[in-house]
């Protein structure tokens, strides 16, 4: 190949790199990947792995589902038309930052620490792994009421649960597992 | 558009149509409205604490959590500024041709032709579809079973009564008159594939659309409008919304005007966002909570 061909060549390679990242500019919100905390998301539990974990509602109560995402599930408690709090379960895995403030916890919950946060917000870190908080809202709750709610939770069931990858396994995983095991 | 869901709730305007239209609704439903344009005191309001710390906090995990991607928080806003855009580029053309047209004469100069009634029912689909594909984007598929998630919907629809109340009136009322809700199926089903293509906002929205083809996508608009139709009919009859009322709430609100319902309608097409500023708001109150939990 002589040597202008070749520079024709790059320059189109080059101009057609560049044309299709100018097209594709505008559609950078629909393009695969972008996960929180770039933790890929097989390795975050489910939310709809936490919704029958949620409290059982007492009479003139309702739980009310909110949002179900990857690694998140939170619900309203109501009783009547006067919303009381919100209920959340969050995997910590794409927020390591909120592990750390339950090393200054000394208060426990079914054997889980404990901490407030603000005057509304009562949270707890199950199995060193899921975030279940209680968030007053309205005329607000006291600190007893919240702990209640939080104890009514499956935590049991929320420690149960594995943390283990589901469906793909990522493709390096699984080329280091090829090489220990050869 | 650029920026995280907290930024664009910050950029939103404080005063101007958009927001004197939506004071004007919001006399029409009980309880109060609030322009909420401050990111940190919507935080606060979530928290019930107004600790900075705490508030920076979850500002963080906010902007981390709109800028994944994979959340979908950018995706609901896309699907909000197109059908804005569309919205606006449609009534502005109107009134733009209108003016044209009308020069040679000059008592026609006023009048603000609406558009055929058939391309309003497709737009008011359109704006319902949008709404419940955002739902998903934003909030996943809430709860174990359909009447949980249908729980969730009707939730969802009494948080955001006020933007509910001004699609209704804007999109439903004003333009197609009392009846609207309970003709809108009819009219979906006269519209053809060419009167779909003819919307700026379906070109942008139809590869979100479940189904491949225009007439797959025009069954999906008729059965997810059905839903909306069954809860937004219990909401007319519940505050008594009418156009007759729609348009003194907003002269309340706006001034007097002098045109027709239907021209008021194009009007608000053409120089309001409600659309985009109570979506961008109702999205920015979900993410919050979300953060909240997280941090």
């Amino acid at each position: 190949m002589n040597r202008t061909l070749r520079w024709v060549v790059a320059g189109v390679l080059a101009a057609a790199l560049l044309l299709l990242a100018v097209v594709a500019l505008p559609f950078a919100d629909w393009l695969p990947g972008g996960t929180v905390a770039d933790v890929p998301t097989s390795q975050v539990v489910n939310g709809s792995a936490f919704n029958r974990l949620f409290p059982e509602p007492e009479t003139g109560e309702q739980v009310v589902f909110t949002q179900e995402k990857r690694g998140f599930a939170q619900a309203r408690l109501r009783q009547g038309d006067e919303l009381r709090a919100l209920l959340s379960i969050s995997d910590v895995i794409t927020a390591p930052d909120a592990r750390a403030k339950f090393t200054a916890s000394d208060a426990v919950i079914q054997g889980w620490p404990l901490v407030e946060q603000g005057s509304q917000a009562s949270a707890l870190l199950v199995a060193d792994r899921f975030q279940v908080k209680v968030i007053g809202q309205g005329v607000g709750m006291d600190p007893q009421q919240r702990h209640a709610v939080l104890g009514a939770f499956d935590l049991t069931g929320l420690a149960a649960l594995k943390p283990a990858l589901t469906g793909a396994v990522p493709l390096h995983l699984l080329l280091a597992g090829a090489e220990v095991s050869a | 558009m650029s920026g995280t869901v907290l930024e664009r709730l910050e950029r939103l305007p404080r005063r101007g149509l958009t927001v004197l239209a939506l004071k004007g609704v919001s006399t029409l439903v009980p309880g109060t409205w609030q322009n909420i344009t401050s990111a940190d005191a919507l935080i606060a309001d979530v928290l019930g604490d107004d600790d900075p710390a705490l508030i920076a906090s979850v500002r963080r995990r906010a902007d981390a959590l709109s800028r994944a991607r994979h959340e979908g928080y950018g995706r609901a806003l896309s699907l909000y500024d197109a059908v804005n855009r569309s919205q606006k580029a449609a009534g502005g053309l109107r009134i733009a041709a209108n003016l044209g047209g009308a020069l040679p004469l000059v008592k026609r100069f006023a009048s603000l032709t609406p558009p055929s009634e058939k391309l309003q029912a497709v737009d008011l689909a359109l704006k319902v579809s949008a709404e419940m594909l955002a739902f998903t984007q934003v909030n996943g598929l809430p709860g174990d079973s359909f009447a949980e998630f249908g729980a969730s919907l009707r939730e969802y629809g009494d948080e955001a009564r006020v933007r509910m109340a001004a699609m209704i009136c804007f999109d439903a009322l004003l333009p197609l008159g009392d009846r609207a809700l309970q003709g809108l199926d009819g009219l979906l089903g006269q519209v053809g594939s060419s009167d779909l293509r003819q919307w700026p906002a379906y070109r942008r929205m139809a590869a979100l659309l479940p189904g491949r083809g225009d007439q797959a996508h025009l069954g999906f608009l008729r059965r997810g409008v059905e839903p909306w139709l069954d809860w937004s009919e219990g909401l007319v009859k519940q505050l008594g919304l009418t156009g007759q009322r729609a348009v003194h709430a907003l002269e309340g609100a706006v001034g007097p005007w002098q045109g027709g319902f239907d021209q008021l309608a194009v009007f608000l097409d053409a120089f309001t966002d409600t659309y985009a500023h109570t979506g961008v708001q109702a999205v920015a109150r979900r993410l919050v909570e979300r953060a909240a939990a997280e941090i």
